[in-house]
């Protein structure tokens, strides 16, 4: 039997739906942790994701006014870089998108010049990934672990505030 | 053999097609089952007022989407996919396509 692709996890999905990430309403506070994990990089967007069985969904941005991405609160899921943070569980880097085995013929990365990522996980208290806390760049990029570290930490804050939508 | 027609939706840049309802019911069915998931497209389409099998154009399935987001839970989450799906389809067939250049008539001036 083929394990199931964690993206199709149906009971993954429910948490997301229990979380209410579904929600068009904009979180002021996941805006700011998106807004302050684009400052600490120095990078022009910043998202939390929220990655569905076939579409990632925009729960919280910063740097997107203006983007196709505002207006369509997400993109297929085949083009996700945060997709791979919810199958292997860990935070997921790109320094150098088009030279990348995965990503160099990301539409993301051909077609909207995305160059360089770093993304970690948001993982509920039931222990579901729900999705990323990421960065986005347009130009080549190393990624240092202090850097990582500060990501984590805004991501825990995400998490902390997802998850407070439970017990309202 | 010939080669097969292209995707009249495909956007090139993209490599990206219009959902159809074919892809919404495989949706289904990889985070539920078969069964369970024709079930759910199937009570879908008629609260939509539509027939399961022949939903034919993007309209019919967004209406068939915003029905099978009413079941909640993670069918409501497969729902939201197939909407961002089609919004981006529709997004980037529009960028894509450039603005529409106004028709010349013969010697009109400039």
């Amino acid at each position: 039997m083929t394990p199931t692709d964690p993206l199709h996890d149906a009971a993954r999905l429910q948490e997301i739906a229990d979380l209410g990430l579904l929600s068009s309403d904009v979180d002021p506070i996941l805006q700011d942790v998106a807004a302050r994990a684009a400052a600490r990089f120095g990078l022009p967007v910043s998202l939390v994701s929220v990655v569905l069985d076939e579409a990632l969904h925009i729960a919280g941005s910063h740097g997107i006014d203006g983007l196709w991405l505002a207006e369509t609160g997400g993109h297929p899921v085949e083009w996700s870089f945060c997709a791979t943070s919810v199958r292997t569980r860990e935070a997921f880097i790109v320094e150098n998108a088009p030279e990348h085995p995965e990503h160099r013929t990301n539409p993301l990365v051909t077609a909207d010049g995305v160059r360089c990522y770093a993304g970690v996980p948001l993982i509920s208290s039931r222990g579901f990934v729900l999705g990323n806390l990421c960065v986005v760049g347009l130009e080549e990029r190393t990624f240092a672990e202090e850097e990582m570290i500060a990501l984590r930490a805004l991501a825990a804050e995400a998490v902390q505030r997802i998850e407070e939508r439970r017990a309202t | 053999m010939s080669p097969a027609p292209s995707n009249p939706t495909r956007i090139p840049v993209y490599n990206y097609s219009v959902p159809t309802e074919a892809d919404a019911v495989a949706a289904l069915h990889r985070v539920w089952d078969a069964e369970r998931g024709d079930r759910l497209w199937s009570e879908a389409c008629r609260r939509a007022g539509l027939r399961p099998g022949h939903v034919k154009d993007v309209a019919q399935l967004e209406r068939a989407t915003k029905a099978l987001s009413a079941e909640g839970g993670a069918t409501a989450t497969v729902a939201r996919s197939i909407e961002i799906r089609l919004r981006t389809h529709a997004r980037l067939a529009a960028k894509t396509a450039g603005p529409a250049v106004p028709p010349t008539k013969p010697g009109a001036r400039a």
